[in-house]
């Protein structure tokens, strides 16, 4: 079998829920499984993956994992420095995964996985210079220039959701104030809309009877469904949050100067509710505005299953470039390897060198090239 | 490498230098900056470098321009104190030296120089602010420098820090380099003048100066460090805000080390102390993540010049 056609899972954690799928070279998901996320000690969530995978496999013939973590991922993406709704810290995740499991494992941030495959698949096709922003309970971000994800020094940059766009402004969970993210994200939508619950106002009565009374019980997906009927207030309350999202991306316009922004995460179901009110809040903000070219602002188009997809096609590409250079060089197949937890030097190498292939453009010679002879096993 | 030649197009002055594979800087040659005719300028530029090629072999030259310059490193697309409007900047220039010209933004150019030759030499990702006037910036990433999808990146001055504050030049509000610039220093130090503050009468004579129009940045900063109390709360303001900046732009692109620079930077420790505190209690989950390194710009106002030059020898992106 080529190693191209190969088939891979893909596993997204997120901080409730853990969506795992098996993915065709072509980002297709042939198979999925969902369960809950124990959040309190790293081995359960361990346990949990492994789990998942074994189920999968039964069923396909797959050559690697990869997962896509809530969480600060090291520079090497071998580690989850912190994920702030999970156990993880300074966790080890990808060798002990590699070790029960006796196959290759990718770890990638969930934003960056994101990312990747609406950049292979989805609304980011062809743009050399894309910026990806999630908005889920927080915002989640990835930068892709001529589809290389770019970590940063530590592996986590693309932290969109922690600049400050307020000064002394909401109380934010990574520890400061004023976060973009407690003001264009799901739970500033939700924040909104329950205040204006509460505060007993009757512009609030829709809301109010959608959420059978209790101003605690409403959420973002109820907002949403409440603006596309045309109620006036929950379109008011998402045209706050989209005039943030535009501020924020104008800031980011300002500093990275993409082509095309490309807008995800289950508050962008609202679609043009949030991206039109985004789009002139950008232009109404963006620096130098009239003298320079403007980044689109567009939606994604994979869906809640972006992360999943983008894990499986990042470990695709690792675990197809391993093999090669293993089949190349060396008698030690990726299963034994991968099962003793030894890993070779030049398995390090390699590594290293396609986390920079799929995450920095460089000068660095392109083993691929020499290998092209190689792509059987 | 051979030797190229470095111009930095200030909005008052042109300054170029031949600027060896070292990134030492041999000959100089300067002009005043003709800000209202973009003929003039172009016209002073090659003055100013063909005085330097009479004496010198030089293999290319590099203009750090002030303003917008598009990803095809030729041309200007906007400088708000210069009257560059879509102008071919580079192709110009080159018709006359008839040697190749690239056009890179001034604080790029700058940041570029850092990383080649300065505070950051080695470094792969590292971001420059250039604190004068304004705030310039510059981002390297893997050792390229960051242009973006049009050549117009790291404008980072231009991040709004302050929703509704202060007019920007750049036509929006609350713009980061109205905080944390030297304006901003100036402006701050005027304000509490004129409000009657006897701690800002009293910086005005260890200034030498009555009137609060005639106060400058590097008085202040002489002020302060002749221990002035007023003049060192501005500086640490101004530091405060430099540092709350920087984390986040620490967060987007996660460097291991941040660069200062420019003009205000003179102010050293006054200034560098209270922007790192800053810094340090604003980087978001900071107990759970390394922290880049601090440090001063080394290059001075050469820095631009020495990083201009640099970027002249190299095809684009390295």
């Amino acid at each position: 079998m080529a190693l191209t056609q190969a088939l891979t899972i893909g596993i997204d954690i997120g901080g409730t829920k853990v969506a795992a799928g098996v993915v065709d070279p072509e980002g297709n998901i042939l198979d999925r499984l969902r369960r809950d996320t124990p959040t309190k000690d790293p081995r359960e969530t361990e346990d949990a993956i492994a789990e998942i995978v074994h189920d999968l496999e039964s069923r396909h013939d797959v050559i690697a994992v990869g997962i896509g973590a809530a969480g600060f991922v090291d520079g090497t993406r071998s580690s989850v420095l912190f994920a702030p709704h999970l156990a993880w810290r300074h966790e080890p995740l990808r060798d002990a995964v590699e070790r029960r499991l006796g196959l290759p494992v990718v770890v990638e941030n969930d934003a960056n996985a994101a990312a990747w495959s609406e950049w292979r698949f989805g609304g980011g096709q062809g743009e050399s210079h894309l910026v990806c922003v999630t908005l889920g309970t927080g915002i989640g971000g990835a930068i892709l220039n001529d589809g290389a994800l770019q970590r940063g020094k530590f592996g986590i940059a693309g932290e969109f959701g922690h600049m400050q766009v307020v000064p002394g402004g909401h109380r934010c969970e990574c520890g400061n104030r004023g976060c973009w993210e407690q003001y264009a994200s799901g739970n500033a939508l939700t924040r909104e809309a329950r205040e204006l619950a509460l505060s007993g106002s009757p512009v609030a009565h829709n809301l109010l009877r959608a959420a059978d009374g209790d101003p605690r019980k409403i959420n973002g997906p109820m907002v949403t469904e409440l603006a596309k009927d045309g109620d006036p207030v929950a379109v008011e309350l998402l045209e706050d949050v989209g005039r943030w999202l535009g501020i924020g991306l104008a800031n980011l316009a300002a500093a990275l100067d993409p082509g095309t922004f490309v807008i995800g995460g289950g508050v962008s179901d609202a679609g043009e509710l949030l991206l039109a009110p985004a789009r002139e809040a950008f232009k109404r903000t963006l620096t130098g505005r009239g003298f320079r070219p403007e980044a689109r602002i567009v939606r994604a188009v994979l869906g809640p299953e972006a992360g999943m997809v983008g894990a499986a096609d990042l470990a695709r590409e690792e675990a197809t470039w391993l093999r090669r250079v293993r089949v190349k060089t060396t008698a030690v197949t990726a299963k034994t390897a991968a099962r003793s937890g030894r890993s070779t030097r030049l398995e390090r190498a390699a590594r290293k060198s396609v986390g920079r292939r799929t995450g920095m453009r460089t000068a660095a010679p392109d083993p691929e090239r020499e290998l092209q002879d190689e792509t059987e096993v | 490498m051979g030797l190229s030649i470095g111009i930095d197009v200030g909005g008052t002055k042109i300054a170029a230098g031949v600027v060896g594979a070292d990134g030492k800087i041999g000959a100089r040659a300067q002009r005043d900056t003709p800000a209202d005719s973009t003929d003039e300028t172009a016209q002073a530029i090659c003055d100013a470098a063909a005085e330097l090629i009479k004496e010198h072999e030089v293999e290319a030259v590099g203009i750090g321009a002030a303003g917008f310059v598009s990803s095809d490193r030729s041309t200007v697309l906007f400088a708000p104190n210069l009257a560059w409007r879509d102008e071919p900047l580079g192709r110009r220039v080159s018709e006359v030296l008839k040697v190749p010209v690239v056009v890179e933004n001034d604080a790029n150019a700058a940041a570029w120089g850092e990383f080649a030759f300065g505070a950051a030499k080695n470094v792969e990702h590292m971001v420059c602010v250039t604190v004068g006037t304004g705030i310039g910036g510059g981002v390297v990433i893997e050792g390229e420098l960051l242009r973006g999808a049009h050549g117009v990146a790291a404008e980072l001055g231009h991040m709004r820090v302050v929703p509704g504050g202060h007019r920007c030049g750049c036509g929006g509000r609350g713009c980061w380099e109205q905080y944390a610039s030297g304006r901003a220093l100036v402006r701050e130090a005027r304000a509490q003048a004129e409000s009657g503050s006897l701690a800002a009468a009293q910086m005005l004579s260890v200034c030498g100066i009555t009137d609060s129009a005639e106060l400058t940045g590097p008085m202040i900063t002489e002020a302060a460090a002749a221990g002035d109390p007023c003049a060192v709360e501005l500086l640490d303001d101004l530091g405060r805000w430099l540092g709350e900046g920087l984390a986040s732009i620490a967060t987007l692109f996660d460097p291991s080390t941040i660069v200062i620079g420019g003009g205000v930077s003179a102010a050293k420790e006054l200034l560098l102390k209270s922007a790192q505190v800053a810094f340090e209690k604003n980087l978001p989950a900071k107990a759970n993540r390394p922290h880049p390194s601090f440090g001063l710009a080394e290059l001075g106002n050469d820095a631009g010049i020495i990083g201009a030059a640099d970027l002249a020898r190299r095809p684009a992106g390295r």
